[in-house]
């Protein structure tokens, strides 16, 4: 049959593979930033834009996707079109992709800075920029999709296999979870409320690291690891069946993140035992990687590439088998809130998406320059501080977590908690806060001697835009199975069958778990006390969002003597119905805030203590690393916000009167006049209109009904 | 497509293995090797225990209960001040432990002087809920919740109430930098 001859696109994965520098080295540097905050609270500056809780997005927002996503575009743009023996669908297509991607970035880290945000984990970016990432993701898929179908070999590989379901499955995360009505252009309220929010977010959440940074991933070792080694894959059976395996289970484990929280007892076991039973469909992976290896390992000794692989996936085994530990009950109960989870995270990120990227780039740079690596030396170098880096990064986090677990834990001989104030147990951590930072820096040392490597190996080689190669067309083929060909090899032949098989796989688990909390009252007992929030606690909330409160202080007591002694009541399903979004948090660098306005509770504290302690925390506790936030105190309240914030919540079912929208401000500020009063009378000249006083008004609202409410035998399901 | 239209089986060269005949895409080869049976292992088990695991849990509810009953003993309370208490502690390793308790709970809002910022000053000659030794142990035992005094008795032990207090009586007459304007009574 004729050969074709046609042109690989290798300007598009050069653009992407820049990108994922660029990006890698300012996501990186913000997180160092992060992590000095930790030990010197004053590098916020005192400023809003460099605080915690809003650069704290910007550096995992960055890291995900901005360094990992355009690193996986790196890789799919490259391996896809040889795989598929076609240059992409559609040129312009992937210009789309890729300046669209960068927009995003800009906007992400942007609208971040200036305190634009959902406050979903993640998922913080505001309605416009979310549908941006729509059309943007939808452009990829359709070019993805595109060359598949024009490919000229007959049977997609199992690289491919992987960006399908990447594609599917980000594509109903993303659409799912964004979910919002927009009180402005910059505003908007989830659909969901409380519990449910919670678990569409973790669901979410959770499955953006199984297919954002996981199958993809995946996908890109089953190209770049048989290349590099050439050697070939060790099973192919083991390539189906972990596969198929990981897309219909991963997407039930999301609940994990919520273990002890006030998510049903059946939704958090279905969590449970589903990231239990994904150990052997991710070490399917691990092991089919490592095993292609066989016979090859002399090469790992010599080869960076190599190096580097092992390591990913070897930090990848290490992390899906930690995962599942973590989601057990037993072992949550001690990680959940504390720095293991960040740890973990960075094994995952620095280990198994920063060094598989990097080994891509160390691949196919010098190839699509038609040269050499620079230097080995330096990538050797590299890969040892990288190492060193994610060693001194990870291990002072999980001995920190263990630490401060068990000192949130321990009680007295009389009964009482050891250490009940917080800051003790922080306090106790700077050590470790310190070694971690080290590691941080080591790793982004490792990177910047990489991009040194690899400019020296750009300007050494020569760019090689269209690459030609050759293939026989693709014959049109039968679309049944043939004799003796097995359902998966022809599905293999049939990529818009193997989309909707993939599609279907990845829908089951999220129906199951999220529809029964819509449709069954039961899974959330109404709480009779509790009430909508006042315009006033509204507005506040909104800066408690706006500010990334959530990423250092939870709202969810767990069911622990050691948290029912030190915050009050544990979490309950129905105190969280209005709640749009949830802030449960996921870490506590700083006290749990549920139970913050129970009058008479342990966490209780007046107005005047809350204006001091965001003016300047410091100087009630020299020890805090709670950031400044002066500019609450000077900033007026955006009151124009209030009567469509009050309307958007009616719309989502929220029970405001009739007509509340138009008396809202009054209410409002009636309200603040009487948290000014009380200040006055402490001696604290406020205005009512400013943000403070919203801000002091949400906290003290904060447990106040569920309190109300009395014990958990107040609680009745409705009907 | 097929690249070996001969029937006899390809072996890849390091390893012995069979390789999949028609299985190439960009020069990557896949071999005919069987799922390990460790692997198969592993994943039937954290299947079965998956399936066993939902008859075994408690609710966490019944957790939590489980956990308040075992320490219903042990459980902090302090007992009630008495009016019999009425002299302070006064040798030092009282005293030194009563400072270190308040500089974990107390100087977050009465600062590290007892000059007082959010609570009120411990250091002049006033006070708002009496000014003798019973009556500062009784306020850190009851406190004034509504003013923002939390009740210490379930955080604290009775014996720490009293080092603690013991402690602010010794505050009395100090001059710490910018002290809080005096509140309350004054003591006679």
């Amino acid at each position: 049959m004729e050969n074709q001859t046609f042109y690989y696109d290798n300007k598009i994965v050069k653009n992407f593979a820049y990108a994922t520098l660029f990006w890698g080295v300012i996501g990186m540097v913000v997180g160092l930033l992060l992590a000095l905050q930790f030990i010197w609270p004053a590098l916020t500056f005192g400023i809003p834009y460099t605080t915690f809780g809003r650069i704290r997005p910007i550096h995992t927002n960055a890291v995900i996707f901005a360094f990992v996503g355009n690193g996986m575009f790196t890789g799919i743009y490259y391996s896809l079109q040889r795989l598929c023996k076609a240059r992409m669908f559609n040129d312009l297509l992937s210009k789309i992709n890729f300046w669209g991607w960068q927009l995003i970035i800009v906007f992400a880290a942007l609208s971040f800075a200036f305190g634009v945000t959902t406050g979903k984990e993640y998922a913080e970016l505001e309605w416009p920029i979310d549908l941006l990432v729509a059309v943007i993701w939808l452009v990829f898929g359709w070019n993805m999709i595109g060359t598949i179908i024009k490919r000229r070999t007959q049977h997609i590989y199992v690289a491919i296999w992987f960006y399908i379901a990447t594609f599917v499955t980000i594509t109903v995360l993303h659409v799912t979870n964004s979910l919002a009505i927009p009180v402005g252009l910059f505003k908007s309220y989830p659909i969901y409320a409380g519990v449910q929010d919670a678990l569409v977010q973790w669901w979410y959440g959770h499955n953006a690291v199984a297919f954002f940074l996981t199958t993809p991933f995946l996908g890109l070792m089953y190209y770049f690891l048989p290349k590099a080694a050439n050697r070939p894959i060790y099973s192919y059976r083991l390539s189906i069946v972990h596969f198929w395996a990981l897309i219909f289970l991963y997407i039930w484990a999301g609940p994990h993140h919520l273990l002890y929280s006030a998510l049903p007892d059946w939704a958090q076991s279905l969590g449970v035992v589903f990231s239990v039973m994904l150990i052997a469909p991710s070490w399917g992976g691990m092991v089919n990687g490592l095993l292609t290896l066989r016979g090859a390992w002399d090469r790992v000794r010599e080869d960076p590439v190599l190096k580097f692989m092992v390591v990913a996936v070897t930090a990848y085994g290490m992390s899906t088998f930690e995962g599942p530990m973590m989601s057990t009950k037993t072992v949550n109960a001690i990680s959940h809130f504390t720095d293991w989870t960040v740890g973990h995270a960075h094994i995952g990120a620095l280990g198994w998406n920063g060094f598989l990227t990097f080994a891509v780039l160390y691949y196919l740079i010098p190839r699509i320059f038609q040269t050499q690596l620079f230097s080995k030396k330096i990538a050797n170098l590299h890969f040892w501080i990288g190492t060193l880096g994610i060693i001194f990064y990870a291990v002072p986090l999980y001995w920190g977590a263990i630490t401060q677990a068990s000192m949130w834990k321990e009680f007295t001989a009389d009964g009482f908690l050891k250490y009940p104030n917080f800051l003790e147990t922080v306090t106790q951590l700077q050590p470790m806060y310190a070694a971690r930072a080290i590691g941080g820096g080591l790793y982004i040392v490792g990177i910047v001697l990489g991009i040194y490597n690899l400019i020296l190996t750009i300007k050494a080689g020569k760019f090689l835009p269209e690459e030609v190669a050759s293939a026989p067309a693709l014959l049109k083929v039968q679309g049944k199975r043939g004799s003796g060909e097995g359902i998966h090899r022809w599905l293999e032949r049939r990529p818009v069958q193997f989309t909707l098989f993939a599609l279907v796989a990845i829908l089951i688990g999220g129906l199951i778990e999220i529809v029964p909390l819509y449709l069954i009252n039961s899974n959330i007992p109404t709480i009779a006390s509790v009430k909508p929030y006042t315009p006033l606690e509204l507005q506040g909330r909104d800066i408690y969002v706006r500010e990334g409160c959530y990423t250092c202080h939870s709202q969810q007591v767990r069911p622990f003597r050691s948290e029912t002694e030190r915050y009050g009541e544990y979490a309950k399903a129905g105190e969280y119905v209005y709640d749009h979004p949830f802030q449960w948090g996921s870490k506590r660098n700083g006290p749990d805030l549920s139970r913050e306005g129970v009058v008479g509770g342990r966490q209780y504290r007046p107005n005047s203590w809350h204006y001091n302690h965001m003016e300047n925390p410091q100087r009630l506790n020299a020890q805090s690393i709670m950031p400044v936030y002066k500019w609450l105190i000077t900033d007026d309240l955006d009151l124009s916000t209030t009567a469509k914030k009050i309307r958007v919540m009616q719309f989502l079912g929220v029970p405001y009167p009739q007509g509340y929208d138009q008396i809202a401000n009054d209410e409002l500020m009636a309200q603040a006049r009487g948290i000014a009063d009380d200040l006055k009378a402490q001696g604290i000249q406020v205005e009512p209109t400013k943000e403070i006083i919203a801000m002091i008004a949400y906290l003290q609202r904060l447990g106040k009904d569920v309190h109300a409410a009395g014990q958990p035998t107040a609680i009745n399901p409705v009907k | 497509m097929e690249l070996n239209s001969n029937k006899t089986v390809e072996k890849d060269e390091l390893t012995g293995d069979k390789l999949l005949s028609d299985h190439e895409y960009d020069n990557i080869r896949e071999l005919d090797n069987n799922l390990p049976k460790w692997w198969v292992w592993l994943f039937i088990i954290t299947i079965v225990g998956s399936l066993v695991y939902p008859f075994v849990i408690k609710t966490q509810k019944d957790e939590w209960k489980n956990e308040m009953a075992t320490a219903g003993a042990s459980a902090g309370q302090s007992s009630v001040v008495s009016a019999a208490d009425t002299i302070a502690l006064t040798d030092q390793a009282s005293l030194d432990a009563g400072k270190e308790i308040w500089l974990k709970q107390c100087k977050v809002c009465h600062l590290e002087g007892g000059q007082g910022l959010v609570g009120p000053n411990m250091t002049d000659n006033f006070a708002i809920y009496g000014c003798s030794y019973y009556n500062v142990l009784n306020i850190i035992t009851v406190g004034a919740p509504e003013k923002g005094m939390i009740s210490w008795k379930t955080q604290l032990s009775g014996d720490q109430i009293k080092k603690v207090a013991s402690f602010v009586m010794t505050l009395r007459g100090t001059t710490p930098p910018n002290p809080k304007a005096p509140q309350g009574e004054p003591c006679k």
